[in-house]
Protein backbone atom coordinates (compact mmCIF):
# COMPACT_ATOMS: atom_id res chain seq x y z
CA UNK A 1 0.00 0.00 0.00
CA UNK A 2 2.39 2.65 1.17
CA UNK A 3 4.92 1.28 -1.28
CA UNK A 4 2.59 2.03 -4.16
CA UNK A 5 2.23 5.55 -2.91
CA UNK A 6 5.96 6.02 -2.72
CA UNK A 7 6.37 4.68 -6.21
CA UNK A 8 3.87 7.10 -7.66
CA UNK A 9 5.41 10.01 -5.77
CA UNK A 10 8.85 9.25 -7.14
CA UNK A 11 7.38 9.00 -10.64
CA UNK A 12 5.97 12.47 -10.29
CA UNK A 13 9.34 13.73 -9.11
CA UNK A 14 11.07 12.11 -12.05
CA UNK A 15 8.60 13.65 -14.50
CA UNK A 16 9.02 17.03 -12.84
CA UNK A 17 12.67 17.04 -13.85
CA UNK A 18 11.59 17.08 -17.47
CA UNK A 19 9.12 19.97 -17.19
CA UNK A 20 5.91 18.41 -18.40
CA UNK A 21 5.01 14.78 -18.76
CA UNK A 22 7.49 11.97 -19.23
CA UNK A 23 5.91 11.04 -22.56
CA UNK A 24 6.34 14.60 -23.80
CA UNK A 25 10.01 14.61 -22.86
CA UNK A 26 10.66 11.33 -24.65
CA UNK A 27 8.87 12.63 -27.71
CA UNK A 28 10.91 15.84 -27.69
CA UNK A 29 14.23 14.02 -27.42
CA UNK A 30 13.22 11.58 -30.15
CA UNK A 31 12.29 14.40 -32.52
CA UNK A 32 15.52 16.30 -31.87
CA UNK A 33 17.55 13.13 -32.38
CA UNK A 34 15.89 12.32 -35.69
CA UNK A 35 16.23 15.89 -36.92
CA UNK A 36 19.97 15.79 -36.28
CA UNK A 37 20.25 12.39 -37.97
CA UNK A 38 18.25 13.69 -40.93
CA UNK A 39 20.48 16.74 -41.36
CA UNK A 40 23.56 14.52 -41.11
CA UNK A 41 22.12 12.11 -43.68
CA UNK A 42 21.18 14.94 -46.04
CA UNK A 43 24.56 16.67 -45.71
CA UNK A 44 26.01 13.39 -46.87
CA UNK A 45 23.63 12.68 -49.70
CA UNK A 46 23.91 16.21 -51.14
CA UNK A 47 27.71 15.91 -51.15
CA UNK A 48 28.12 18.57 -48.48
CA UNK A 49 30.27 16.20 -46.40
CA UNK A 50 32.43 13.32 -47.62
CA UNK A 51 30.63 10.00 -47.06
CA UNK A 52 33.94 8.23 -47.23
CA UNK A 53 35.13 9.87 -44.02
CA UNK A 54 31.86 10.60 -42.23
CA UNK A 55 29.45 7.77 -43.01
CA UNK A 56 25.71 8.22 -43.21
CA UNK A 57 23.58 7.26 -40.22
CA UNK A 58 21.72 4.76 -42.39
CA UNK A 59 25.01 3.15 -43.39
CA UNK A 60 26.08 2.95 -39.76
CA UNK A 61 22.81 1.26 -38.85
CA UNK A 62 23.32 -1.18 -41.71
CA UNK A 63 26.84 -1.91 -40.46
CA UNK A 64 25.62 -2.48 -36.95
CA UNK A 65 23.21 -5.05 -38.35
CA UNK A 66 26.02 -6.57 -40.34
CA UNK A 67 28.64 -6.90 -37.63
CA UNK A 68 26.15 -8.10 -35.03
CA UNK A 69 23.84 -10.27 -37.09
CA UNK A 70 24.74 -11.23 -40.63
CA UNK A 71 28.50 -11.46 -40.09
CA UNK A 72 28.27 -11.64 -36.31
CA UNK A 73 32.02 -11.15 -36.04
CA UNK A 74 31.91 -8.36 -33.44
CA UNK A 75 30.90 -10.60 -30.53
CA UNK A 76 34.21 -12.39 -30.44
CA UNK A 77 36.22 -9.15 -30.48
CA UNK A 78 34.03 -7.56 -27.84
CA UNK A 79 34.57 -10.55 -25.62
CA UNK A 80 38.35 -10.40 -26.08
CA UNK A 81 38.53 -6.71 -25.20
CA UNK A 82 36.10 -7.10 -22.34
CA UNK A 83 38.18 -9.92 -20.87
CA UNK A 84 41.44 -7.98 -21.19
CA UNK A 85 39.91 -4.86 -19.69
CA UNK A 86 38.30 -6.63 -16.75
CA UNK A 87 41.27 -8.84 -15.86
CA UNK A 88 43.55 -5.82 -16.14
CA UNK A 89 41.19 -3.71 -14.09
CA UNK A 90 40.99 -6.35 -11.40
CA UNK A 91 44.78 -6.65 -11.17
CA UNK A 92 45.22 -2.86 -11.19
CA UNK A 93 42.65 -2.37 -8.46
CA UNK A 94 44.05 -5.12 -6.25
CA UNK A 95 47.56 -3.69 -6.53
CA UNK A 96 46.31 -0.12 -6.07
CA UNK A 97 44.27 -0.91 -2.99
CA UNK A 98 46.97 -3.19 -1.59
CA UNK A 99 49.69 -0.57 -1.89
CA UNK A 100 47.36 2.10 -0.48
CA UNK A 101 46.53 0.02 2.58
CA UNK A 102 50.21 -0.72 3.18
CA UNK A 103 51.05 2.96 2.76
CA UNK A 104 48.41 4.02 5.27
CA UNK A 105 49.29 1.38 7.84
CA UNK A 106 53.03 2.03 7.66
CA UNK A 107 54.48 5.54 7.64
CA UNK A 108 57.86 4.18 6.61
CA UNK A 109 56.39 2.47 3.59
CA UNK A 110 54.46 5.62 2.69
CA UNK A 111 57.64 7.69 2.72
CA UNK A 112 59.38 5.06 0.64
CA UNK A 113 56.57 4.92 -1.90
CA UNK A 114 56.05 8.65 -2.32
CA UNK A 115 58.69 9.53 -4.96
CA UNK A 116 57.74 6.57 -7.13
CA UNK A 117 54.10 7.52 -7.03
CA UNK A 118 54.98 11.05 -8.09
CA UNK A 119 56.88 9.66 -11.08
CA UNK A 120 54.01 7.36 -12.04
CA UNK A 121 51.58 10.24 -11.71
CA UNK A 122 53.67 12.47 -13.97
CA UNK A 123 53.95 9.81 -16.69
CA UNK A 124 51.03 9.48 -19.11
CA UNK A 125 50.29 5.80 -18.47
CA UNK A 126 49.22 5.20 -22.08
CA UNK A 127 52.77 6.03 -23.17
CA UNK A 128 53.91 2.70 -21.77
CA UNK A 129 51.81 0.87 -24.35
CA UNK A 130 54.61 0.13 -26.86
CA UNK A 131 56.96 -0.90 -24.08
CA UNK A 132 54.39 -3.26 -22.60
CA UNK A 133 53.73 -4.83 -25.98
CA UNK A 134 57.46 -5.44 -26.31
CA UNK A 135 57.67 -6.87 -22.82
CA UNK A 136 54.52 -8.95 -22.69
CA UNK A 137 54.04 -9.86 -26.34
CA UNK A 138 51.26 -9.43 -28.88
CA UNK A 139 48.74 -11.56 -27.02
CA UNK A 140 46.45 -10.86 -24.13
CA UNK A 141 49.07 -10.13 -21.45
CA UNK A 142 50.25 -6.81 -22.83
CA UNK A 143 46.63 -5.57 -22.98
CA UNK A 144 45.94 -6.76 -19.50
CA UNK A 145 49.12 -5.08 -18.30
CA UNK A 146 48.27 -1.71 -19.83
CA UNK A 147 44.68 -1.89 -18.58
CA UNK A 148 46.04 -2.69 -15.11
CA UNK A 149 48.44 0.24 -15.22
CA UNK A 150 45.74 2.62 -16.40
CA UNK A 151 43.38 1.38 -13.66
CA UNK A 152 45.86 1.35 -10.82
CA UNK A 153 45.98 5.00 -9.92
CA UNK A 154 42.41 5.99 -9.03
CA UNK A 155 41.82 3.15 -6.54
CA UNK A 156 45.25 3.78 -5.07
CA UNK A 157 44.77 7.49 -4.46
CA UNK A 158 41.16 7.12 -3.37
CA UNK A 159 41.92 4.32 -0.93
CA UNK A 160 44.65 6.41 0.69
CA UNK A 161 42.37 9.45 0.86
CA UNK A 162 39.51 7.41 2.26
CA UNK A 163 41.58 5.64 4.90
CA UNK A 164 43.28 8.84 6.02
CA UNK A 165 39.84 10.42 6.37
CA UNK A 166 39.05 8.48 9.55
CA UNK A 167 38.64 11.01 12.33
CA UNK A 168 40.85 11.04 15.39
CA UNK A 169 37.82 10.76 17.71
CA UNK A 170 36.78 7.53 16.00
CA UNK A 171 40.20 6.03 16.66
CA UNK A 172 40.00 7.18 20.27
CA UNK A 173 36.57 5.62 20.65
CA UNK A 174 37.82 2.30 19.34
CA UNK A 175 40.94 2.42 21.46
CA UNK A 176 38.99 3.31 24.57
CA UNK A 177 36.82 0.25 23.90
CA UNK A 178 39.98 -1.86 23.75
CA UNK A 179 39.76 -2.68 20.04
CA UNK A 180 42.58 -4.58 18.35
CA UNK A 181 44.33 -3.20 15.28
CA UNK A 182 42.48 -5.70 13.15
CA UNK A 183 39.13 -4.59 14.53
CA UNK A 184 40.00 -0.95 13.96
CA UNK A 185 40.90 -1.77 10.37
CA UNK A 186 37.85 -3.83 9.45
CA UNK A 187 35.17 -2.22 11.56
CA UNK A 188 36.26 1.40 11.27
CA UNK A 189 38.81 2.20 8.59
CA UNK A 190 37.49 0.15 5.68
CA UNK A 191 33.80 1.09 6.01
CA UNK A 192 34.73 4.76 6.49
CA UNK A 193 36.88 4.67 3.35
CA UNK A 194 34.41 2.65 1.29
CA UNK A 195 32.56 5.52 -0.44
CA UNK A 196 35.83 7.08 -1.60
CA UNK A 197 37.27 3.69 -2.53
CA UNK A 198 34.22 2.85 -4.59
CA UNK A 199 34.47 6.13 -6.47
CA UNK A 200 38.03 5.13 -7.34
CA UNK A 201 36.89 1.71 -8.54
CA UNK A 202 34.27 3.31 -10.76
CA UNK A 203 36.91 5.49 -12.37
CA UNK A 204 39.13 2.45 -12.82
CA UNK A 205 36.45 0.41 -14.57
CA UNK A 206 35.77 3.38 -16.83
CA UNK A 207 39.39 3.67 -17.91
CA UNK A 208 40.06 -0.07 -18.26
CA UNK A 209 38.52 -0.27 -21.75
CA UNK A 210 40.70 2.60 -22.92
CA UNK A 211 43.84 0.88 -21.71
CA UNK A 212 43.02 -2.41 -23.43
CA UNK A 213 42.02 -0.62 -26.66
CA UNK A 214 45.23 1.39 -26.86
CA UNK A 215 47.33 -1.75 -26.43
CA UNK A 216 45.28 -3.40 -29.15
CA UNK A 217 45.81 -0.44 -31.49
CA UNK A 218 49.53 -0.98 -31.12
CA UNK A 219 49.41 -4.65 -31.99
CA UNK A 220 46.92 -7.44 -31.51
CA UNK A 221 45.34 -10.43 -33.17
CA UNK A 222 41.86 -9.84 -31.80
CA UNK A 223 39.79 -7.28 -29.95
CA UNK A 224 37.77 -4.17 -30.65
CA UNK A 225 40.90 -2.07 -31.03
CA UNK A 226 42.33 -4.14 -33.84
CA UNK A 227 38.89 -4.58 -35.41
CA UNK A 228 38.37 -0.83 -35.59
CA UNK A 229 41.91 -0.30 -36.81
CA UNK A 230 41.26 -2.75 -39.63
CA UNK A 231 37.98 -1.09 -40.57
CA UNK A 232 39.49 2.40 -40.72
CA UNK A 233 42.54 1.13 -42.58
CA UNK A 234 40.29 -0.25 -45.31
CA UNK A 235 38.17 2.93 -45.09
CA UNK A 236 35.14 0.93 -44.01
CA UNK A 237 34.01 3.89 -41.91
CA UNK A 238 30.42 2.76 -41.25
CA UNK A 239 31.72 -0.37 -39.54
CA UNK A 240 34.36 1.62 -37.63
CA UNK A 241 31.58 3.86 -36.32
CA UNK A 242 29.47 0.84 -35.48
CA UNK A 243 32.40 -0.49 -33.45
CA UNK A 244 32.86 2.85 -31.71
CA UNK A 245 29.18 2.97 -30.78
CA UNK A 246 29.45 -0.54 -29.37
CA UNK A 247 32.30 0.45 -27.11
CA UNK A 248 30.41 3.52 -25.94
CA UNK A 249 27.36 1.41 -25.21
CA UNK A 250 29.27 -1.23 -23.26
CA UNK A 251 31.16 1.43 -21.36
CA UNK A 252 27.85 2.97 -20.43
CA UNK A 253 26.29 -0.34 -19.37
CA UNK A 254 29.33 -1.16 -17.27
CA UNK A 255 29.20 2.24 -15.62
CA UNK A 256 25.52 1.79 -14.79
CA UNK A 257 26.22 -1.64 -13.31
CA UNK A 258 28.99 -0.14 -11.19
CA UNK A 259 26.62 2.58 -10.02
CA UNK A 260 24.01 0.05 -8.99
CA UNK A 261 26.57 -2.02 -7.09
CA UNK A 262 27.94 1.16 -5.56
CA UNK A 263 24.53 2.20 -4.30
CA UNK A 264 23.80 -1.24 -2.85
CA UNK A 265 27.13 -1.47 -1.05
CA UNK A 266 26.89 2.08 0.28
CA UNK A 267 23.31 1.68 1.45
CA UNK A 268 23.79 4.21 4.24
CA UNK A 269 24.14 7.01 1.71
CA UNK A 270 20.80 6.34 0.07
CA UNK A 271 17.55 7.23 1.82
CA UNK A 272 15.39 4.49 0.33
CA UNK A 273 17.96 1.73 0.88
CA UNK A 274 18.44 2.87 4.49
CA UNK A 275 14.69 2.60 5.02
CA UNK A 276 14.65 -0.93 3.59
CA UNK A 277 17.66 -1.99 5.64
CA UNK A 278 16.04 -0.59 8.81
CA UNK A 279 12.94 -2.68 8.28
CA UNK A 280 14.97 -5.82 7.66
CA UNK A 281 17.11 -5.37 10.76
CA UNK A 282 14.11 -4.45 12.86
CA UNK A 283 12.35 -7.70 11.93
CA UNK A 284 15.46 -9.72 12.68
CA UNK A 285 16.38 -8.18 16.01
CA UNK A 286 12.80 -7.88 17.26
CA UNK A 287 12.37 -11.55 16.45
CA UNK A 288 15.53 -12.44 18.34
CA UNK A 289 14.50 -10.39 21.37
CA UNK A 290 10.91 -11.59 21.25
CA UNK A 291 9.51 -8.06 21.15
CA UNK B 1 32.53 4.95 56.35
CA UNK B 2 35.40 6.51 54.48
CA UNK B 3 34.78 7.59 50.94
CA UNK B 4 36.17 5.27 48.33
CA UNK B 5 38.47 7.17 46.02
CA UNK B 6 38.29 5.95 42.43
CA UNK B 7 40.68 8.41 40.83
CA UNK B 8 43.74 10.02 42.37
CA UNK B 9 46.20 12.30 40.66
CA UNK B 10 49.27 13.76 42.30
CA UNK B 11 51.74 16.10 40.65
CA UNK B 12 50.30 14.77 37.41
CA UNK B 13 51.79 16.35 34.28
CA UNK B 14 51.62 16.07 30.53
CA UNK B 15 53.92 17.78 28.12
CA UNK B 16 53.65 17.70 24.34
CA UNK B 17 56.96 18.09 22.55
CA UNK B 18 59.51 20.56 23.88
CA UNK B 19 57.41 23.39 25.21
CA UNK B 20 53.68 22.70 25.29
CA UNK B 21 52.80 21.95 28.90
CA UNK B 22 49.19 20.84 28.59
CA UNK B 23 48.76 19.74 32.21
CA UNK B 24 51.05 20.63 35.12
CA UNK B 25 51.11 19.56 38.74
CA UNK B 26 47.52 18.36 38.91
CA UNK B 27 46.54 17.13 42.38
CA UNK B 28 43.08 15.78 42.93
CA UNK B 29 41.04 12.96 44.36
CA UNK B 30 37.69 11.88 43.03
CA UNK B 31 35.37 9.89 45.27
CA UNK B 32 33.21 7.11 43.91
CA UNK B 33 29.79 8.20 42.70
CA UNK B 34 30.62 11.89 42.44
CA UNK B 35 30.02 14.22 39.55
CA UNK B 36 32.97 16.45 38.72
CA UNK B 37 32.76 19.33 36.29
CA UNK B 38 35.97 20.42 34.64
CA UNK B 39 35.68 24.01 33.49
CA UNK B 40 38.18 26.34 31.90
CA UNK B 41 38.95 28.33 28.78
CA UNK B 42 39.84 26.71 25.50
CA UNK B 43 43.29 25.14 25.39
CA UNK B 44 43.77 24.88 29.16
CA UNK B 45 44.20 21.13 29.04
CA UNK B 46 40.76 19.75 29.91
CA UNK B 47 40.70 17.20 27.12
CA UNK B 48 44.30 16.27 27.86
CA UNK B 49 43.48 15.58 31.51
CA UNK B 50 40.54 13.41 30.42
CA UNK B 51 42.66 11.51 27.93
CA UNK B 52 45.26 10.89 30.64
CA UNK B 53 42.65 9.40 32.94
CA UNK B 54 41.17 7.31 30.14
CA UNK B 55 44.58 5.86 29.36
CA UNK B 56 44.52 7.09 25.78
CA UNK B 57 47.72 9.06 26.30
CA UNK B 58 50.64 8.61 28.66
CA UNK B 59 51.47 11.04 31.40
CA UNK B 60 54.89 12.65 31.42
CA UNK B 61 55.17 12.99 35.19
CA UNK B 62 53.54 12.44 38.57
CA UNK B 63 51.10 9.75 39.59
CA UNK B 64 47.70 8.77 38.35
CA UNK B 65 45.77 5.99 40.02
CA UNK B 66 42.42 4.55 39.05
CA UNK B 67 41.09 2.16 41.70
CA UNK B 68 44.56 2.26 43.25
CA UNK B 69 46.24 1.01 40.09
CA UNK B 70 48.55 3.01 37.87
CA UNK B 71 46.86 3.88 34.57
CA UNK B 72 48.67 2.08 31.76
CA UNK B 73 46.07 2.05 28.99
CA UNK B 74 42.34 2.00 28.25
CA UNK B 75 40.34 0.06 30.81
CA UNK B 76 36.92 -1.47 30.60
CA UNK B 77 35.58 0.38 33.65
CA UNK B 78 36.20 3.74 31.96
CA UNK B 79 33.99 4.95 29.13
CA UNK B 80 34.22 8.11 27.08
CA UNK B 81 31.94 10.41 25.18
CA UNK B 82 33.01 13.25 22.91
CA UNK B 83 31.63 16.46 21.51
CA UNK B 84 30.98 14.57 18.30
CA UNK B 85 28.76 11.53 18.60
CA UNK B 86 31.30 9.44 16.64
CA UNK B 87 28.69 7.00 15.37
CA UNK B 88 29.33 4.55 12.57
CA UNK B 89 27.15 5.77 9.70
CA UNK B 90 26.60 2.30 8.30
CA UNK B 91 25.07 0.97 11.49
CA UNK B 92 21.64 1.45 12.99
CA UNK B 93 21.32 2.95 16.48
CA UNK B 94 21.14 -0.40 18.18
CA UNK B 95 24.13 -1.73 16.22
CA UNK B 96 26.10 1.34 17.24
CA UNK B 97 25.18 0.74 20.85
CA UNK B 98 26.32 -2.88 20.48
CA UNK B 99 29.79 -1.85 19.28
CA UNK B 100 31.42 -2.30 22.71
CA UNK B 101 30.09 -5.85 22.93
CA UNK B 102 31.13 -6.59 19.42
CA UNK B 103 34.67 -5.44 20.10
CA UNK B 104 34.88 -7.44 23.30
CA UNK B 105 33.28 -10.50 21.71
CA UNK B 106 30.42 -10.50 24.21
CA UNK B 107 27.58 -10.01 21.76
CA UNK B 108 24.58 -12.24 22.41
CA UNK B 109 20.84 -11.96 22.91
CA UNK B 110 21.39 -10.67 26.40
CA UNK B 111 23.65 -7.88 25.15
CA UNK B 112 21.06 -6.97 22.55
CA UNK B 113 18.39 -6.78 25.23
CA UNK B 114 20.54 -4.43 27.25
CA UNK B 115 21.23 -2.30 24.17
CA UNK B 116 17.51 -2.11 23.58
CA UNK B 117 16.90 -1.05 27.17
CA UNK B 118 19.64 1.57 27.04
CA UNK B 119 18.07 3.09 23.95
CA UNK B 120 14.74 3.31 25.76
CA UNK B 121 16.50 4.85 28.75
CA UNK B 122 18.02 7.67 26.69
CA UNK B 123 14.67 8.35 25.06
CA UNK B 124 15.19 6.76 21.68
CA UNK B 125 12.14 4.54 21.58
CA UNK B 126 11.15 4.02 17.93
CA UNK B 127 14.60 5.07 16.71
CA UNK B 128 16.36 1.81 17.51
CA UNK B 129 16.76 0.97 13.83
CA UNK B 130 17.42 4.41 12.41
CA UNK B 131 20.76 5.21 10.84
CA UNK B 132 22.82 8.13 12.22
CA UNK B 133 22.13 10.22 9.12
CA UNK B 134 18.44 9.95 9.87
CA UNK B 135 18.87 11.36 13.38
CA UNK B 136 19.22 14.92 14.66
CA UNK B 137 22.41 15.99 16.43
CA UNK B 138 20.74 15.62 19.81
CA UNK B 139 19.51 12.13 19.02
CA UNK B 140 22.95 11.14 17.80
CA UNK B 141 24.39 12.17 21.16
CA UNK B 142 21.70 10.08 22.83
CA UNK B 143 22.89 7.06 20.85
CA UNK B 144 26.46 7.85 21.95
CA UNK B 145 25.25 8.01 25.56
CA UNK B 146 23.48 4.67 25.20
CA UNK B 147 26.69 3.20 23.78
CA UNK B 148 28.60 4.56 26.76
CA UNK B 149 26.09 2.93 29.13
CA UNK B 150 26.42 -0.30 27.18
CA UNK B 151 30.14 -0.48 27.98
CA UNK B 152 29.16 -1.03 31.58
CA UNK B 153 31.83 1.45 32.61
CA UNK B 154 31.17 3.10 35.96
CA UNK B 155 33.64 5.90 35.34
CA UNK B 156 32.34 8.19 32.64
CA UNK B 157 34.51 10.80 31.01
CA UNK B 158 32.45 13.27 29.01
CA UNK B 159 34.28 15.82 26.89
CA UNK B 160 31.80 18.61 26.14
CA UNK B 161 29.28 15.95 25.18
CA UNK B 162 26.49 18.37 24.33
CA UNK B 163 28.68 21.32 23.35
CA UNK B 164 27.64 21.28 19.71
CA UNK B 165 23.91 21.26 20.45
CA UNK B 166 21.49 24.14 20.84
CA UNK B 167 20.76 25.40 24.33
CA UNK B 168 17.31 23.81 24.74
CA UNK B 169 18.52 20.38 23.73
CA UNK B 170 21.62 20.77 25.86
CA UNK B 171 19.64 21.60 29.00
CA UNK B 172 17.32 18.66 28.47
CA UNK B 173 20.15 16.25 27.86
CA UNK B 174 22.01 17.56 30.90
CA UNK B 175 19.00 16.79 33.07
CA UNK B 176 18.63 13.34 31.57
CA UNK B 177 22.31 12.69 32.08
CA UNK B 178 22.02 13.65 35.75
CA UNK B 179 19.10 11.27 36.17
CA UNK B 180 21.09 8.43 34.58
CA UNK B 181 24.34 8.84 36.49
CA UNK B 182 22.85 9.69 39.88
CA UNK B 183 23.38 7.25 42.69
CA UNK B 184 26.51 5.99 44.40
CA UNK B 185 27.95 3.89 41.60
CA UNK B 186 28.74 6.04 38.61
CA UNK B 187 31.58 8.51 38.78
CA UNK B 188 31.42 11.23 36.17
CA UNK B 189 33.87 13.82 34.89
CA UNK B 190 32.18 16.36 32.68
CA UNK B 191 34.16 18.89 30.64
CA UNK B 192 32.55 22.17 29.69
CA UNK B 193 33.26 25.80 28.81
CA UNK B 194 30.09 26.89 30.48
CA UNK B 195 30.39 27.98 34.10
CA UNK B 196 26.65 27.77 34.88
CA UNK B 197 26.41 24.33 33.37
CA UNK B 198 29.47 23.18 35.30
CA UNK B 199 27.99 24.28 38.62
CA UNK B 200 24.49 23.08 37.87
CA UNK B 201 25.60 19.53 37.20
CA UNK B 202 28.39 18.95 39.66
CA UNK B 203 29.17 17.94 43.20
CA UNK B 204 32.55 19.50 42.67
CA UNK B 205 33.90 21.92 40.07
CA UNK B 206 37.54 21.79 39.01
CA UNK B 207 38.58 25.12 37.54
CA UNK B 208 41.45 24.88 35.10
CA UNK B 209 43.64 27.73 33.90
CA UNK B 210 45.88 27.73 30.86
CA UNK B 211 49.58 28.08 30.11
CA UNK B 212 50.52 25.86 31.79
CA UNK B 213 47.31 23.89 32.33
CA UNK B 214 46.67 23.74 36.06
CA UNK B 215 43.76 22.91 38.29
CA UNK B 216 43.55 26.31 39.95
CA UNK B 217 40.67 25.54 42.29
CA UNK B 218 38.40 22.72 43.38
CA UNK B 219 35.05 24.03 44.54
CA UNK B 220 32.51 21.90 46.41
CA UNK B 221 29.01 22.67 45.18
CA UNK B 222 26.71 22.45 48.15
CA UNK B 223 23.38 22.72 46.40
CA UNK B 224 20.53 20.31 47.07
CA UNK B 225 19.99 17.35 44.77
CA UNK B 226 18.24 16.58 42.52
CA UNK B 227 19.02 19.85 40.81
CA UNK B 228 16.43 21.82 38.98
CA UNK B 229 16.64 24.80 36.71
CA UNK B 230 15.14 27.22 39.29
CA UNK B 231 18.25 26.88 41.42
CA UNK B 232 20.28 28.67 38.80
CA UNK B 233 18.76 31.99 39.86
CA UNK B 234 19.40 31.65 43.60
CA UNK B 235 22.04 33.77 45.36
CA UNK B 236 23.98 30.62 46.36
CA UNK B 237 24.24 29.60 42.75
CA UNK B 238 25.41 33.04 41.68
CA UNK B 239 27.90 32.96 44.48
CA UNK B 240 29.46 29.86 42.97
CA UNK B 241 29.48 31.45 39.53
CA UNK B 242 31.30 34.43 40.99
CA UNK B 243 33.82 32.19 42.72
CA UNK B 244 34.67 30.42 39.48
CA UNK B 245 34.91 33.72 37.63
CA UNK B 246 37.26 35.10 40.28
CA UNK B 247 39.57 32.10 39.96
CA UNK B 248 39.66 32.42 36.19
CA UNK B 249 40.06 36.21 36.27
CA UNK B 250 42.90 36.01 38.78
CA UNK B 251 44.81 33.76 36.45
CA UNK B 252 43.92 35.36 33.20
CA UNK B 253 44.83 38.95 34.20
CA UNK B 254 47.66 40.19 32.09
CA UNK B 255 47.83 36.97 30.09
CA UNK B 256 47.77 37.21 26.31
CA UNK B 257 44.53 35.81 24.94
N1 LIG C 1 48.41 15.67 20.63
C1 LIG C 1 48.87 16.90 20.93
N2 LIG C 1 50.07 17.31 20.48
C2 LIG C 1 50.55 18.54 20.78
N3 LIG C 1 49.89 19.44 21.52
C3 LIG C 1 48.68 19.10 22.01
C4 LIG C 1 48.11 17.82 21.73
N4 LIG C 1 46.90 17.76 22.32
C5 LIG C 1 46.74 18.94 22.94
N5 LIG C 1 47.80 19.76 22.76
C6 LIG C 1 47.97 21.09 23.32
O1 LIG C 1 47.73 21.02 24.69
C7 LIG C 1 47.00 22.14 25.14
C8 LIG C 1 45.75 21.69 25.84
O2 LIG C 1 44.89 21.09 24.88
P1 LIG C 1 43.49 20.47 25.28
O3 LIG C 1 42.91 19.89 24.04
O4 LIG C 1 43.65 19.57 26.43
O5 LIG C 1 42.66 21.75 25.70
P2 LIG C 1 41.13 21.88 26.09
O6 LIG C 1 41.08 22.51 27.41
O7 LIG C 1 40.44 20.58 25.93
O8 LIG C 1 40.61 22.90 25.00
P3 LIG C 1 39.17 22.99 24.34
O9 LIG C 1 38.27 23.59 25.35
O10 LIG C 1 39.38 23.92 23.18
O11 LIG C 1 38.77 21.63 23.93
C9 LIG C 1 46.75 23.00 23.92
O12 LIG C 1 47.72 24.01 23.88
C10 LIG C 1 46.94 22.06 22.78
O13 LIG C 1 47.41 22.74 21.64
MG1 LIG D 1 38.92 19.85 24.57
Amino acid sequence: MSNDQEASVSNIELAADYKGTLGGAVLRHTIIFFVIMFIWEMANRTGFSNPLLLPRPTDIVASIWKIYVTQGNVWYHLWVTFKEAMVGCFIGCVIGIGLAVAAVLSDTFRQFLKPYIIIVEATPRIALGPIFVTWFGFGMSSKVALAALVCFFAPFVNTITGLLGVEEESYELFRSLGATRRQVFWKLMIPTALPTMNAGLKLAVGSAFGGALVAEFISAQAGMGILMARYTMSLNMPSAFAGLLSITLYGFILFRIMEIIDKRVLYWLSDDLMAKKSVKKETKIRGELGL
Amino acid sequence: MAEELVIQGSALGKQFGENVIAVEDANFTIPRGSFISLVGPSGCGKSTLLRLISGLIEKSGGDLLVRNAEVVGPRSDIGMMFQKAVLLDWRTSIENVLLPDEIRGTIDTDAKKRAWDHLQLVGLKDFEFSFPRQLSGGMQQRVALARLLQTGADIMLLDEPFGALDEFTRERLNDELLRIVEGPDITTIFVTHNIQEAIYLADQVFVMTPRPGRIAAQIEIDLPTPRNIDMTTTPEFNNYVQQVRDVLAGHLDGQPL
